[in-house]
């Protein structure tokens, strides 16, 4: 069949043409059980609703493709985690080419014409040596993994739900799949080489001295005394095992978490950079202005449920499971996954049980997804940016959310605060009349952008507006604006809140019309770029009001004031010297990047900066975002603003916590407060400590 | 049952309030209107019988300005109807006249259940329900938490008093009832629904009749009060601030020995 002479191997070595005719069997049979499990699983993806993902995965292929490559969302704040993966991954990669090799090779080219084959000669020795050092990895990978997980056991492989009782569940099934999984991989890689060893045992043809492992437990093999003989049944016997295991593999697949292998390239693919920064409008024409059962899911959210992999890194990250709140990032979604596999099918073999059966019918909220696991969230973003599978979290909390707005399922104050925001524009149920009253105690009047053309509108809002302490900051910035010589200009009493945090509370509607009263406002001023102090403010006007017809550029004061500095228009006078922290808020940093402009301006006034262990992107959100400081947290552990102070007190010599957003002075002036901390620590705005220094 | 719910649009407090040049009532061109509380609260008990016990729910308003929306609201909580009376200023300000409109107007309206807030903080007596039971010649209780239907012809109207007292009355059908509270806080209605209801439902409006009856009472002069400027601040130990406080009361007479 081969040339004798050239390096080559024959397929089905010391096995008789039943047993080739069995495995052929069994591998039938395990595609086709493989194939009833995808499809099922499509199958379900396709009641989703349309969404045109598709051409988004199109636009950014190439950006997919390098961060599946790359691992670069797996190895992100997980370094050694994420290139264990890394090794796992590009070993079964190469592991699984190498099987598809043969399989052309064997089963197609040969059948044509066998002098057409090509795995033989040098092809053959550099694919025996790539899959033996893949191999490697691929098991060292494994066994690291492995380790991690029953080993070191990280908090974030616990599977306790916050949001569920104890004796309501359980999810033994997780943890057995989990073993499973591991197991057959590992199983499958070892069994691979004992067939290896054990041909090159009994064969010793001397090229294969390119099977670098292979050849070595041959020697072992050797060494420990192993006949010809017995090399050859071990031969058999391990091959057999490998098989088995291989298509048992195949055949398990589409019902288990190594689901994810498919499930996760596509929705990498599919991901969207902007979800949660832009919001998706509610769907049209629909009954209900939210999700109200699984029929409302796109596709995308219905693969984003079985994409997650249990990694408990959003988990982890999430504010409001560290405060006790009954809210996990990974419970939420694997809470929906198992709903949906009980509604449309594509089922897990193991699963989480329940003793009682959901008999809430097709509704989400309530029997699924308690009310109070909604509204926990801040919509702080960091479950999304640290899931490295692309499960976009924070969008669909947002629409379970619009149905509890609808149906009325809300905190008592956050009904006030919505009807306060629709009846005066503000959360503060304070007259609009009085908005810019914060103005009088500046020692010169703010030009009024709605009659006169400015340079720089600057979009206050409300706490910035109304909040004692705040308005004393934005006095600061007037000052140094001023003193810079920015041309500026406000909206004075035409100013509405800007909506950002109204329309991750869910209510769309009331959103939609603050913003249409800002266009409007803004329509008929002539301005360059929108200035805001204020990053939520930011966020919407940035990346949803350019949908209403918003064209300027929206920039936040941290950028324009290490502009000033740079470019001279202000001087440092005295430089601040202090010893100082810096907090990224969630809406500035995470949200819309900007982590180096603050950090400019402080190295620029002469501030020396400390950084707290979670900062930039995996700075810790201090609990007010989302429609959250609106709402009650008296029943939390502790409050994210006082987990955050407690952070950087443990600093050590720290003067000032320096914030960059107004809601941020009043949450942890609040924290430092009733934590006990005054006289460690104190609260400054990044504007008040570019007055001194100017 | 047929439930009518009159309300009235009153000055929003948030605002600066202003007297006008003759100094008799508000000045109103610089007012910003907003539904009494105590009528919200009667609307929300209207619709909590509704949607427990099903009901039909009218809203009726003198227009006095501004009160669409209020109406539109009302419509997107669940009412059924929402009628605006024209022409009815003439009414304003006084609740026996105010009453005597709603009365003729209600001829019109099927009525088993007609409740209204006990008060307004525009008001100088409080007395809207009384005057229109009066005016309709139908049994009245006033103050009322609660309402629960006994039966087909008639309602048990809870009120509460301090001290954890609880009345409970049972009153024929029809009848009228001052609304102190509803059951639940008032529910809210979405921005969406009550643009939607804006925009896809009509208010009906019919022309409000004349009053027949004076206000009983006249405004002769409206003032701002003065500011009282004599407040002290104790400081010190609580003790001492203690000690402080008795020998002010003891000064004033206001405690013996
Ligand atoms: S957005 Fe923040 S608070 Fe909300 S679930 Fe994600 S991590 Fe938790
Ligand atoms: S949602 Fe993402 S980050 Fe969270 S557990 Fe699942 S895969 Fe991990």
């Amino acid at each position: 069949m081969t040339d004798a002479i050239a390096p080559a191997r024959e397929v089905f070595r010391n096995l008789g043409t039943p047993a080739v005719a069995l495995f052929y069997l069994l591998g039938a049979l395990a595609i086709a059980i493989f194939c009833w499990g995808a499809w099922a699983r499509i199958r379900k993806y396709r009641r989703g609703r349309r969404s045109p993902r598709l051409r988004l995965a199109g636009a950014r292929l190439l950006h997919g493709l390098t961060a599946i490559a790359s691992h670069s969302t797996l190895r992100k704040r997980n370094a050694s985690t994420g290139l264990a993966h890394f090794a796992i991954f590009w070993g079964f990669v190469v592991l699984f080419i190498g099987t598809l090799i043969i399989m052309i090779d064997y089963d197609m080219v040969r059948l044509v014409d066998p002098a057409w084959r090509f795995w033989r000669g040098a092809f053959y020795l550099w694919y025996s040596l790539a899959l033996d050092v893949m191999g490697v990895a691929f098991l060292v990978g494994l066994a690291v993994l492995m380790a991690r997980r029953w080993g070191a056991r990280p908090a974030a492989l616990d599977y306790t739900r916050p949001d569920r009782a104890a004796d309501s569940y359980s999810r033994r099934g997780y943890l057995r799949d989990d073993a499973l999984f591991a197991w057959l991989l590992l199983l499958i890689g070892l069994t691979g080489y004992l067939v290896e060893g054990a041909r090159i045992a009994a064969d010793r043809p001397p090229f294969e001295t390119w099977s670098l492992v292979g050849w070595q437990l041959a020697n072992a093999f050797d060494a420990a005394g192993l006949s010809r003989r017995a090399a050859n049944a071990l031969h058999w016997w391990s091959w057999w095992g490998h098989a088995v295991l291989a298509l048992g593999f195949v055949a398990y697949l589409p019902y288990s978490k190594a689901v994810h292998i498919l499930v996760d390239l596509a929705n990498l693919l599919v991901h969207d950079e902007a979800a949660g920064r832009r919001l998706p409008a509610p769907v049209e024409g629909a009954a209900s202005a939210g999700y109200a059962t699984l029929a409302d899911f796109t596709w995308k959210e219905l693969l984003d449920l079985d994409a997650c992999t249990k990694c408990g890194r959003c988990h982890v990250a999430c504010p409001a499971r560290a405060a006790g709140a009954p809210l996990s990032p990974r419970d939420l979604i694997l809470g929906l996954r198992e709903h949906a596999e009980d509604r449309l099918g594509g089922l897990s073999l193991l699963r989480e049980t329940r003793p009682a059966a959901n008999d809430g019918g097709d509704a989400l909220i309530g029997p699924v997804v308690r009310p109070e696991t909604l509204w926990a969230c801040t919509t702080c973003l960091a479950c999304v940016e640290a899931c490295p599978v692309g499960i976009e979290h924070v969008p669909l909390i947002v629409q379970l959310r619009r149905k509890l707005v609808e149906d009325g399922t809300m905190d008592p104050t956050l009904q006030d605060a919505l009807q306060h925001l629709d009846r005066y524009g503000n959360s503060f149920g304070q007259s609009e009349r009085t908005r810019a009253k914060w103005t009088q105690g500046l020692p010169f009047r703010i030009k009024d952008a709605r009659r006169d053309e400015v340079e720089y509108l600057w979009f206050v809002g409300d706490y910035a507006s109304y909040n004692p302490r705040v308005q004393e900051v934005s006095r600061a910035v007037a000052r140094v604006l001023r003193r810079a010589g920015v041309d500026f200009g406000i909206l004075y009493e035409a100013e509405r809140n800007a909506g950002n945090d109204v329309r991750r509370v869910g209510e769309e509607g009331l959103f939609e019309k603050l913003a249409e009263q800002n266009m409007k406002a803004l329509a008929k001023c002539r301005f360059k770029a929108i200035l805001t102090t204020d990053p939520h403010s930011y966020n919407t006007l940035k990346n949803e009001y350019p949908a209403l017809g918003l064209s300027q550029p929206v920039v936040h004061y941290s950028e324009l004031l290490a502009d000033l500095l740079r470019s001279g228009r202000l001087t440092v006078a005295k430089p601040a010297g202090a010893a100082v922290t810096y907090h990224d808020p969630c809406y500035l940093g995470r949200y819309n990047g900007v982590f180096d402009a603050p950090r400019e301006v402080l190295g620029r006034i002469g501030a020396r900066l400390t950084e707290m262990g979670r900062c930039r992107d995996n700075s810790f959100c201090c609990g007010a975002g989302g429609g959250r400081i609106w709402m009650d947290d008296s029943g939390q552990e502790e409050r994210p603003s006082v987990n955050r102070i407690r952070e950087a007190v443990g600093l050590g010599s720290v003067q000032y916590f320096v914030v960059a957003c107004p809601k941020d002075v009043t949450m942890y002036e609040d924290a430092v407060k009733t934590s006990g901390q005054e006289g460690r620590i104190v609260v400054r705005d990044l504007a008040e400590l570019v007055e001194e220094a100017v | 049952m047929d439930i009518v719910v009159p309300i009235k649009m009153v000055p929003d407090l948030v605002e600066e309030l202003e007297i006008d040049s003759e100094g008799r009532d508000l000045d109103r061109s610089s007012l910003k209107l907003r539904i009494s509380e105590w009528d919200e609260q009667a609307v929300e008990e209207a619709l909590l019988l509704r949607d427990k016990h099903g009901a039909r729910v009218t809203v009726i308003a003198l227009d006095t300005g501004d009160v669409d929306e209020t109406l539109f609201t009302c419509l997107a909580k669940g009412a059924d109807r929402a009628i605006k009376l024209l022409g009815g200023e003439a009414a304003q300000g006084s609740s026996r006249a105010t009453a005597s409109v709603l009365a003729k107007a209600l001829k019109g309206i099927p009525h088993d259940l007609v409740l209204t807030g006990v008060q307004a903080v525009d008001d100088r007596d409080g007395q809207v329900a009384v005057f229109l039971a009066e005016a309709l010649g139908l049994p009245h209780v006033s103050v009322v938490s609660g309402v629960e239907p006994a039966g087909p012809n008639a309602v048990v109207a809870r009120q509460e008093y301090a001290g954890g007292v609880m009345a409970e009355f049972e009153v024929d059908l029809p009848c009228v009832l001052g609304i102190q509270a509803a059951r639940e806080a008032p529910r809210y209605a979405p921005v969406s629904r009550v643009r939607q209801a804006m925009k896809t439902l009509k208010l009906e409006a019919a022309a409000a009749a004349a009053p027949d009856a004076g206000a009983g009472s006249t405004v002769r002069r409206l003032a701002k009060p003065d500011a009282g400027g004599r407040a002290e601040i104790l400081e010190g130990s609580p003790e001492e601030v203690a000690e402080k406080l008795y020998a002010i009361l003891k000064g004033k007479g206001l405690v013996k020995s």
